[in-house]
C-alpha cells in the first residue's frame, strides 16, 4: 500500500493556494458529463453534493434516513470554530491551526490542519448567506463564545443547536440542487459495498431499505461522507443508524484505514441506567465551568450525596490538577472518572458515575444566575433522569462521542483507492488523536464546501475514465456477494429462535469488550484478551444470530445485523491498532506509557506517525503501514495540566 | 392567472373565508346597531325601519351584496369542509384534542349550518312577512311565540360559538398575530361574540318572556 | 427503580398496500426510567425471541433533534409530555396498567411504509420548491457585512428550530402542513439574506404544500400544541401575510 500524502510544498500559508493552482480543472461545459456519487448527507455529504452540483456535475446522493435533513451532524450542540477574530482578542488563522494541531496531540498533518483553519472563515460567510440564524450581538454583528478551553472567543453558535442549523443550511443548498435536477437524491438507501473497475472506484451497491432490493449505481468518482464508527461500542452518543459499514466495505476493497483506535470519549454524559439502555446523551461540557466533580472518599459508600460531609468527599480533579481543576481537557476528565469508578468509588445504582455538584456555585452566584447559564441543560437532565440538579448533584459518566480515526486520505481527501474520496468524520485527516470542541462541524463543512470539488476536478482532469455500466461483471459480482452475505445472515433464522442470539445481544457483548479493553485507558493484557475474544463473538454471531423476516422487505433487524457484522470485523483492527500504539496520546491512555505521576506520556520518537491498516483477506492478519508525521512549522510539546 | 391561483390555493380560500367573514361581521354590527333601537322605544325602532326602507335602492344593493357574501362564505366553507374531511376523516382509533377548548373550532361547519337555517327562517319571517304590518309589530308577534324565541336564542348561541373561533381565526388568516396585541385579540374573541349574544339574545328574551307585550 | 406493566395496542401494517390493524401486546416490568423507544426496543427484543416480526418504527438520534421518530400515543402525537419528541418521552409519564394505543402519524400526504413508519418525503419536496436562499458556494460577503438585530435573529431561530418530524400534520384535524411550511418561510423572510426571494418562495412553497395533498388550515392550533420544538402559530400568521402579499402583488 502506497501512502503518498500529496502535501504541497512551500510555506505553510501558501500550500493550499499553490495546490489549487497546480491541480487540474474540468471545463464547466464538460462537468455535466461526469457523474459523482456521494454517500451520506451530514454536513460533509450535503455540502459536497450541493457544491458539486452547483459546479455542474451530475451528482447522485444517498442517505440512510428518510430525509437528508436527519443525518447525525444535526445533534451537534456547541458551535463551529473560525479564525475570524471578530472579537479582536488575538485570534488568527495560525492560532486556530496551532490550537487544533496541539489539541490533536500532534498526530495530524500540518498542511491539512492549516488549510482547515484557512477555509474556516469562508464557512461562516457561506452559512450566514444561506440564512443560518447564528447568535447575534445587539448591534447586529455575529456573537462568539469561548469553547472547550480555548483562550480566544472564536466559536459561532445558534443556541445549543448549531449542528442542526448548519446541517439545515447545507440541506437547503442540497434541496435547491435536487429541485434544479443537479442532484438525484436516494433516501433510505444503505451502501452495501463499493465497486471497483480497473483499480478505480466506479460505483456502489445499495440496499433500498423500504423494498429490500439491491441496486447498482455507477459513477466516475465516489465520495464517502458516512461519519464515524463510535457505535462499535454499542453505547455511544452517536445516532442509532451511525455505522462503519461503508468505510469498512471500502477498506476491504483496498482503502487504508488510519488510526482506528483514536476514539474520543466525552466526560459529561448522562450515565447508563439499565441494560435496556440504547444510547447515551451528551450534556454540554460547559457544565464543568461551575460544577465540581467529586466521589465519596471511601469505596462502596452508598449514602445519598447530601449525607456525605465535605470532609468525606474526594474532589479528585481539583486535588490532582490544582491549576486546571474541573476544567481539565476531555480526555483527562474522562480517564479520571473511570479510574475513580474502577476503585469502587463510583456512585449511582450502577456505580458507574461521578457527581457533578452545583451546590457551591449556587451558593456563590445564586440560583437565578446558574439557571440562566444552564437552565436548558438542567431541564434536559431532569427530563431524562427525573432528578433536579438544583437539589442534588448531577451524575455523569464518560461516553464514546467521536472517532478521529477513519479512512486514510491524502491532501486531496482521496483514499488509497483512486476515485474514492472520504470527507467529514469518516476520514482521519484533521483531528489527530483528539478533536477539540467545535471543530467537527468546521471540518465537515470545510471538506464539503471548499475542498472536495478541487480534488474531484483534479482527479477527473488527470485520469481518462472509460465508460462503465451497472451490468458490468464487476457490478454483478459485487451485488451477488452482497446478496450472498444477506442470505448468510438470514440462514439461521428458518429454524426459529430457540437457542439463538439476537443482533443486539451480540452488539452489546462486543461493545462491552471494546469499552472495557479499548476505551479510555488500555493495556497490552486487556487488548490481547479482546483480540482473542472477538473472533469467538463473531463466530457466535454468524452461527446463531436470529433475524426475523426476509431480505426482500423493510427489515430493521436485518439492517442492524449487517452493521453489527461489520463492527465485529472492524473491532479487531481497532484493537490491533491500539495494541501497536504503545504510547499514550490524545484521547487515550496507554497504561504502559505513563509519567511517574500517572499522566499520559506521548512517545514522539516511536509513534509520530499515522498507522494505516491494509486488509489482507478474511483469514489473514492485516498489515500496518506508517505515514510519518513531520513537523516543520510547529514543535510538538507535551501537555501538562498540573 | 393570479386570481385563479389565489382562489385555488389553500391560503387563498382561507383568506376568502376571512374576508367574507369580516364583511358579515360588519353587516352584523350595523344590524345590531339598528336592532339596538328596540331597547329605546317602539317609536325609535319603527322610525329607524321606516327611514331605512325609504331608500329602497340602498336596501336592494346592500341586501343583494350581503346575500352574495353569504353565498361565498357558505360555498367556500362547505368546499373546505368536504376537502378537509377527505384528507383527515377518522384517522385515528383514539383521537384526542390537546388544545384546551376545541369545541368552537371543531364545530365551525355545524354552527355555521345553524346560522344558515336561522337566516332562512329569519328572512322569511321578517323580510317576507305580511306586507302592511309595521316591522315593530312583526317583531313582537313572532318573538312573542315562546318556541320561536327559543329558536332565536339557540341560533344566537350558535352565532356566538361560531364567532368565538371565527373572530380570532379571521385575524390569524389575515396575518394579524403579534405578541403585543395577542392578549387584546384573545379578549376580543370572547367579548365580541358575547356582545352579540347579549344584544340579540336580550331582544328575543324581552319578547318571549312576555315582558315586551306592551311594546 | 420502579417498574410498570402495560398493555400496548400497536398499529401493524405489512407494507403500503396492505390493510393494517391494531395488535395487542402485554409488556411487564418496564422500568420507568426507560424512554418510550427503549420500551419499544424491549418489546421488539421479546418479539424477536418469540420468532415474531418486531414492530418497525423510525428513530435515529434519540436526543430529540433529528426528527426521525414519532408516533401517535393515545391520540396525541409524540405522547403526553409537552415539547418532547417520542425518544425523549420517558415511561415515568405512564402508570401501571395503562393501555397505550400506538399509531403512526397519519395523513394523506404521509403514506405508511410499515407499522409505524411513514413516508414524509412530501416535506422534503416542500423545502425543495423554495425553502432556501439561492446562493452558490463561494463568493459570499463577509458574515458581518449585513448586521441583523439580535431580536430578529432570535425570531428566525425560533422558527428554524423545526425538526421536520411531522407531528403538526399528524395532530392537525385536517392534516395540514402549515406549521412546517410556515416555519421555513418565516425563518427566511425574517433574515435579510432571505428577503430577495421572499415572494417567489412563499408562492412556490404554498403551491407545493397544496399539491402534496395536505389539508387546509382551520386554525385549530393543535399543531402548536404538540410541536416538540414549541414552534408558534405566529409563524403561520407570518406566512399568511407573506403569501397574501405575494399572490396579490406578484402571483
Amino acid at each position: 500500500m502506497e501512502l503518498t500524502s500529496r502535501t504541497p510544498s512551500g510555506p505553510l500559508a501558501e500550500k493550499w493556494d499553490n495546490h489549487r493552482f497546480t491541480n487540474k480543472l474540468v471545463n464547466p461545459a464538460n462537468r455535466r458529463k461526469y457523474k459523482i456519487i456521494v454517500v451520506g448527507t451530514g454536513l460533509a455529504g450535503a455540502s459536497a453534493s450541493a457544491t458539486l452540483a452547483e459546479q455542474g456535475y451530475e451528482v447522485h446522493t444517498f442517505c440512510i434516513q428518510d430525509s437528508p435533513r436527519r443525518a447525525h451532524s444535526i445533534a451537534a450542540q456547541g458551535g463551529i470554530n473560525a479564525a475570524k477574530n471578530y472579537q479582536n482578542d488575538g485570534d488568527s488563522i495560525h492560532r486556530l491551526f496551532y490550537d487544533t494541531i496541539k489539541g490533536g496531540d500532534f498526530r495530524a498533518r500540518e498542511a491539512n490542519v492549516y488549510r482547515l483553519a484557512q477555509v474556516s472563515n469562508n464557512i461562516i460567510d457561506q452559512c450566514v448567506a444561506q440564512g443560518v440564524p447564528f447568535a447575534r450581538e445587539y448591534g447586529g454583528t455575529l456573537a462568539n463564545r469561548s469553547f472547550g478551553g480555548a483562550q480566544v472567543s472564536r466559536t459561532f453558535y445558534a443556541r445549543g443547536q448549531t449542528g442542526q442549523q448548519l446541517l439545515l443550511g447545507a440541506y437547503s443548498a442540497l434541496s435547491r440542487q435536487i429541485h434544479k435536477g443537479g442532484v438525484k437524491m436516494y433516501p433510505r438507501r444503505e451502501m452495501m459495498d463499493l465497486v471497483i473497475v480497473d483499480g478505480r472506484a466506479r460505483g456502489i451497491v445499495t440496499r433500498n431499505l423500504i423494498s429490500g432490493t439491491l441496486e447498482n449505481h455507477a459513477a466516475d468518482a465516489v465520495i464517502l461522507a458516512t461519519g464515524g464508527y463510535g457505535n462499535a461500542y454499542f453505547l455511544s452518543t452517536n445516532a442509532m443508524a451511525s455505522n462503519v459499514t461503508a468505510s469498512w466495505r471500502a477498506h476491504k476493497q483496498g482503502a487504508g484505514f488510519a488510526n482506528p483506535c483514536f476514539v474520543q470519549i466525552h466526560p459529561t454524559c448522562i450515565p447508563v441506567h439499565g441494560d435496556y439502555q440504547s444510547k447515551l446523551t451528551l450534556m454540554s461540557e460547559s457544565l464543568r465551568n461551575d460544577g465540581r466533580v467529586w466521589v465519596p472518599l471511601a469505596a462502596d459508600d452508598k449514602r445519598p450525596p447530601s449525607a456525605i460531609p465535605d470532609a468525606e468527599r474526594d474532589y479528585y480533579l481539583e486535588n490532582k490538577y490544582p491549576s486546571f481543576g474541573n476544567l481539565v481537557p476531555r480526555d483527562v476528565a474522562s480517564r479520571n472518572a473511570k479510574e475513580q469508578c474502577d476503585r469502587g468509588k463510583g456512585v449511582g445504582s450502577t456505580g458507574l458515575a461521578v457527581y457533578l455538584d452545583f451546590a457551591d456555585a449556587i451558593k456563590r452566584d445564586g440560583q437565578a444566575t446558574i439557571l440562566k447559564k444552564y437552565g436548558n441543560l438542567f431541564q434536559m437532565y431532569e427530563k431524562i433522569t427525573a432528578s433536579n440538579p438544583l437539589n442534588e448533584p448531577m451524575m455523569i459518566y464518560p461516553a464514546v462521542h467521536y472517532t478521529m480515526g477513519g479512512l486514510w486520505v491524502d491532501y486531496d481527501l482521496m483514499t488509497t483507492i483512486p476515485g474514492l474520496f472520504a470527507i467529514g468524520e469518516c476520514n482521519f485527516s484533521d483531528h489527530g488523536a483528539n478533536r477539540l470542541g467545535a471543530s467537527a462541524l468546521m471540518q465537515g463543512l470545510a471538506d464539503g464546501y471548499f475542498i472536495i470539488a478541487t480534488s474531484v476536478a483534479h482527479y477527473l482532469g488527470t485520469n481518462a475514465l472509460g465508460a462503465v455500466s451497472i451490468s458490468d461483471p464487476q457490478f454483478l459480482t459485487i451485488q451477488k456477494n452482497v446478496n450472498d452475505r444477506l442470505h448468510r445472515l438470514l440462514r439461521n433464522s428458518t429454524a426459529g429462535p430457540t437457542g439463538k442470539v439476537t443482533v443486539d445481544e451480540i452488539h452489546k457483548e462486543l461493545g462491552k469488550l471494546l469499552w472495557d479493553n479499548c476505551g479510555m485507558a488500555r493495556n497490552r493484557q486487556g487488548l490481547e484478551k479482546a483480540l482473542e475474544q472477538i473472533p469467538g463473538i463473531r463466530e457466535t454471531f454468524w452461527d446463531k444470530v436470529f433475524i426475523p423476516g426476509i431480505g426482500g422487505e423493510l427489515n430493521q433487524s436485518l439492517e442492524r445485523a449487517g452493521r453489527v457484522a461489520d463492527f465485529l470485523e472492524f473491532g479487531e483492527i481497532m484493537v490491533r491498532d491500539a495494541l501497536t500504539r504503545e504510547e499514550s496520546c490524545g484521547c487515550h491512555l496507554r497504561e504502559e506509557s505513563q509519567t511517574e505521576e500517572h499522566e499520559a506520556k506521548r512517545d514522539d520518537a516511536n509513534f509520530s506517525h499515522v498507522s494505516v491498516w491494509e486488509y489482507k483477506g478474511d483469514d489473514e492478519t492485516p498489515a500496518m503501514h506508517k505515514e510519518p508525521l513531520t513537523f516543520e512549522f510547529v514543535t510538538p510539546s507535551q501537555r501538562s495540566y498540573k | 392567472m393570479w386570481f385563479v391561483r389565489f382562489v385555488s390555493s389553500s391560503i387563498g380560500k382561507k383568506a376568502i373565508m376571512a374576508l367574507s367573514g369580516l364583511m358579515l361581521l360588519l353587516f352584523l354590527c350595523s344590524h345590531a346597531a339598528g336592532n339596538a333601537t328596540i331597547y329605546m322605544s317602539r317609536a325609535v325602532f319603527q322610525g329607524y325601519a321606516d327611514e331605512l326602507h325609504s331608500h329602497p335602492l340602498i336596501v336592494l344593493i346592500f341586501s343583494s351584496g350581503i346575500f352574495l357574501v353569504f353565498l361565498v362564505h357558505i360555498c367556500v366553507g362547505i368546499l373546505l369542509f368536504l376537502q378537509n374531511r377527505q384528507t383527515a376523516a377518522s384517522r385515528y382509533s383514539v383521537s384526542t384534542r390537546v388544545v384546551a377548548n376545541p369545541l368552537a373550532s371543531k364545530t365551525m361547519p355545524y354552527s355555521g349550518l345553524c346560522i344558515l337555517v336561522f337566516v332562512l327562517v329569519h328572512v322569511s319571517g321578517f323580510a317576507f312577512g305580511p306586507e302592511h304590518e309595521p316591522i315593530a309589530e312583526t317583531v313582537k308577534r313572532l318573538l312573542g311565540h315562546f318556541f320561536y324565541g327559543l329558536f332565536y336564542l339557540v341560533a344566537f348561541a350558535a352565532l356566538a360559538l361560531h364567532l368565538s373561533h371565527g373572530f380570532w381565526s379571521m385575524l390569524q388568516t389575515f396575518g394579524v398575530n403579534h405578541p403585543r396585541y395577542n392578549p387584546l385579540i384573545a379578549k376580543s374573541t370572547l367579548v365580541v361574540p358575547l356582545f352579540f349574544l347579549l344584544l340579540f339574545g336580550g331582544i328575543a328574551l324581552y319578547f318571549m318572556t312576555g315582558i315586551g307585550a306592551s311594546f | 427503580m420502579s417498574t410498570i406493566d402495560l398493555t400496548l395496542q400497536i398499529w401493524r401494517q405489512k407494507d403500503s398496500d396492505s390493510q393494517g390493524h391494531l395488535q395487542i401486546y402485554t409488556l411487564g416490568g418496564i422500568s420507568t426510567d426507560m424512554s418510550f423507544l427503549e420500551m419499544l426496543d424491549v418489546l421488539n427484543e421479546k418479539l424477536t425471541k418469540e420468532g415474531k416480526d418486531p414492530v418497525a418504527f423510525d428513530h435515529d438520534c434519540r436526543e430529540g433533534i433529528c426528527g426521525m421518530c414519532g408516533s401517535v400515543i393515545n391520540g396525541v402525537a409524540h405522547g403526553p409530555e409537552k415539547e418532547t419528541t417520542l425518544c425523549q418521552l420517558h415511561m415515568r409519564n405512564f402508570k401501571n396498567g395503562d393501555v397505550l394505543v400506538i399509531e403512526p402519524f397519519r395523513s394523506r400526504a404521509f403514506p405508511i411504509r410499515k407499522d409505524l413508519i411513514v413516508d414524509r418525503s412530501a416535506f422534503d419536496r416542500i423545502i425543495q420548491s423554495g425553502g432556501y436562499v439561492s446562493v452558490n458556494t463561494g463568493g459570499t460577503p463577509d458574515g458581518n457585512a449585513v448586521p441583523i438585530p439580535a431580536k430578529t435573529a432570535e425570531l428566525a431561530m425560533d422558527a428554524a428550530a423545526c425538526i421536520g418530524c411531522g407531528a403538526c400534520v399528524a395532530a392537525c384535524p385536517n392534516g395540514a402542513a402549515m406549521l412546517f411550511t410556515s416555519a421555513k418561510v418565516s425563518q427566511l423572510c425574517l433574515l435579510p439574506q432571505g428577503k430577495t426571494e421572499r415572494k417567489a418562495r412563499a408562492l412556490a412553497m404554498v403551491a407545493t404544500m397544496d399539491e402534496e395533498g395536505f389539508g387546509y388550515c382551520s386554525n385549530a392550533r393543535e399543531c402548536e400544541a404538540v410541536c416538540p420544538k414549541g414552534i408558534s402559530i405566529s409563524n403561520i400568521a407570518r406566512m399568511n401575510r407573506e403569501y397574501l402579499k405575494a399572490v396579490l402583488l406578484e402571483g
